[in-house]
């Protein structure tokens, strides 16, 4: 009976329509630095270590690190243009940071980052897997994440802030009964006399709500991590975030 | 122990919406899966609400009169309410039991006064953190093992939860792509702990005279198939997904080992699997749970369900009532077109329109299709010497299916990701204690907290 049905009459494959292929392999090339890039690009754990241990004995260690960022900057136009999902991205940003910690070792130091981000995720809630995918993104676009982990109390958070002076501070919740720790958090900053942007996500939390609250900003998924604090390093407020990001 | 060698039915034609090989009565005169479907209605407190006992005590008596009374006032003959837990009834026993206890009273009254079927759901909230704590000996354990405790005492008909082992190496490995570290973290991790918890589960059901109701891979493979989403979602690919649902069958199959009886949890999309292979009744939501999320089967899930349910909707009023009662409605009214089905000897019609639906608009779809699922569980059942090798049997077959079936379209990409995820299954060791050991050397090294101990490995 099924092989009679016209499936196109009940529903319509919008992602066939817009499939926008594969990538095509990058060209093949003897120039150790493209090899790096290529293999971010190709999420390659099991080389890169070799690659960037080989390119270290004849090039200058931000040199390679450059080459690891093009090689992450690749992917992100390929995840933006939906050629690669998530996983590619995951993937070629664990390479990435492996190949970047090789080359710190080479330095004898850490490379300068672009600012302090803290996550966390609420409390009485352990549904932090948003928080982790958040977490590889940042530090794969040169951020220092403080990771407060799940279940974490108001007074963690506000501790945390006050130590490590971050740029932006996130929270994620899968639950709204969970998110209510999100107000209590925003208000506490506030009292403090901390005026910075807390993004918060996940699950149920609504735009509605967070943008209820100062310093909230709502963050749709994980991947608006990176550009949202790359506009708190280069000095937007929460009131400039969220006009930007939310409404 | 025991394990499931055989399938339950003769062949997927015979599971069909509202019958049960193995129904199961409780409650308020209340059968499930014998030849009729009743909703379920899940309702959530407003944020706030969790404030305090007595404010949750008082959001969970409105949502639950309003649901009881849409009832009687539009004349539909049942209904089981799930009191879903939200943290603060677990992490606070006496609140979760609290509100079983003022939930069964109001649902008596209304029995007493108009003899509305009822039944009661408690799913308890598992809020261990496996890459942090004793999964078997913490505080949290120990207070989930007590909201059990409570709930029974308090009355409540069913029993449920939504189990976290593994999941710490589930959700590293699934928005990576590794199909292994999805195997060891479900099929092998999340199966041993199912086996540890649902043991205790049981044994606190029976001295209450409650029922083992179900479990569900919410915590796993929903992760995955939420994930994969929609046609415009980018995330986690929906054949990468759809194998992981049917790993996660069978390890949800691991709680009807340990004795729970069904009807099984609502977001359990692995439940057409494990009502092939043990014939207990199902509680299933499809296009009702777009209140809490969307749903590419929304049709095709109720094709063999015993309850129609909602997932979740947070207590507030619409223009038709409070929510509790306009979910109430909807989900009636679904049923009462299935129960009209049986009743006109229709039911197959019927069963075959939801799954025309849906069966190739999607990867999940297309595997929770009876005919599907059922091949899905009989290789489980084939492979029943481990956890391990069952998990890989269903995960192998479920690739297979979707690989040989050419109304099943899918993208390049997804192509691409089907073909090696099969043959990243097929490579693998087929001894359970060399694969165990190789993840252990893997995820030891990547995964924080990992412990192969919490699973007494």
């Amino acid at each position: 009976m099924s092989a009679a049905l016209d499936y196109s009459k009940i529903f319509v494959r919008y992602d066939l329509k817009l499939e926008r292929g594969t990538k095509e392999h990058g060209a093949q090339s003897d120039d150790i630095l493209k090899k790096v890039v290529n293999c971010v690009v190709d999420g390659d754990v099991d080389n890169i270590n070799a690659l960037v241990t080989e390119a270290l004995q004849t090039i200058d260690p931000l040199k390679v690190i450059s080459a690891l960022v093009d090689g992450m900057n690749e992917v992100s136009r390929l995840w933006d243009e939906g050629i690669y999902y998530l996983p590619q991205a995951i993937i070629s940003s664990d390479v990435m940071l492996e190949g970047v910690d090789l080359c710190e070792q080479k330095m004898g130091k850490a490379m300068e980052k672009k600012g302090v981000v803290v996550t966390h995720t609420a409390e009485g809630d352990i549904h932090d897997l948003g928080q982790k995918i958040a977490n590889a993104l940042l530090r794969a676009n040169g951020y220092e994440v403080i990771d407060l982990g799940k279940d974490v109390p108001v007074d963690e958070v506000i501790s945390a802030v006050k130590q490590y002076k971050p740029i932006m501070v996130t929270g994620t919740a899968l639950m709204t009964t969970t998110m209510t720790a999100f107000e209590k958090i925003a208000s506490r900053l506030e009292r403090e006399g901390v005026d910075l942007p807390f993004v918060c996500g996940g699950g149920a939390v609504s735009e509605e709500y967070v943008t209820g609250y100062n310093l909230g900003v709502w963050g749709k998924d994980a991947s608006q991590a990176p550009p949202m604090a790359s506009d708190a390093a280069s000095g937007k407020n929460w009131r400039q975030l969220r006009e930007k990001y939310n409404g | 122990m025991a394990r499931f060698t055989s399938m339950a039915y003769g062949s997927a034609d015979e599971m069909v919406f509202g019958t049960a090989k193995n129904p199961v009565k409780y409650g308020r005169d209340f059968e499930v899966g014998g030849g009729y479907v009743f909703p379920e209605l899940v309702v959530h407190p407003r944020p706030g609400s969790e404030e305090t006992k007595k404010s949750l005590l008082r959001e969970y008596e409105k949502a639950v009169s309003d649901a009881l009374e849409r009832c009687v006032t539009l004349g539909f003959p049942g209904i089981q309410i799930e009191l879903e837990h939200v943290y603060q009834m677990t992490r606070y026993p006496d609140w979760g039991g609290d509100i079983a206890a003022q939930t069964k009273k109001l649902m008596e009254d209304c029995y007493k006064k108009y003899g509305l079927k009822s039944a009661i759901r408690s799913t308890i909230a598992d809020y261990r953190k496996p890459d942090e704590e004793d999964m078997r000996q913490s505080d949290a354990m120990k207070t989930t093992l007590e909201a059990f405790e409570a709930c029974g005492a308090g009355g409540t008909d069913n029993l449920s939860i939504e189990s976290v082992g593994g999941k710490e190496i589930s959700d590293y490995t699934i928005v990576r792509q590794d199909i292994r570290g999805v195997l060891f973290g479900i099929g092998v991790l999340g199966s041993i702990d199912v086996e540890n918890l649902w043991k205790q589960v049981v044994a606190i059901a029976a001295k209450h005279g409650a029922t083992p109701g179900g479990e569900t891979d919410c915590a796993q493979a929903n992760v995955a198939m939420f994930m994969a989403g929609g046609y415009l979602d980018k995330s986690v690919p929906h054949t990468f997904a759809a194998i992981c649902r049917a790993i996660a069958a069978a390890r949800s199959l691991v709680a009807y080992e340990q004795g729970a009886k069904g009807p099984t949890k609502d977001c359990a999309y692995e439940d057409p699997i494990i009502k092939a292979i043990t014939g207990v009744p199902i509680a299933m939501e499809g296009k009702t749970c777009a209140c809490a999320h969307a749903d590419m089967l929304g049709n095709l899930v109720a094709s063999c369900c015993d309850l129609w349910s909602n997932e979740a909707v947070e207590y507030h009023d619409m223009f038709g009532g409070t929510s509790a009662a306009v979910f109430t409605e909807i989900l009636g009214y679904d049923v009462a077109l299935m129960n009209t089905a049986i009743q006109m000897g229709k039911a197959k019609d019927l069963r075959d329109m939801l799954v025309n639906s849906d069966k190739y608009r999607d990867t999940h779809g297309f595997i929770l299709a009876p005919v599907n699922a059922y091949e899905i569980g009989k290789a489980i059942v084939s492979k029943s010497d481990s956890y391990y090798a069952r998990a890989r049997a269903g995960g192998i077959k479920a690739a297979e299916l979707m690989r040989a079936d050419a109304n099943l379209q899918l993208s390049a990409f997804e192509r691409q990701v089907l073909d090696s995820t099969y043959d990243a299954l097929l490579s693998l060791p087929d001894n359970e204690q060399n694969f165990i050991d190789e993840c252990i050397n893997i995820y030891k090294k990547v995964v924080p907290g990992f412990k192969p101990s919490n699973y007494g490995l």
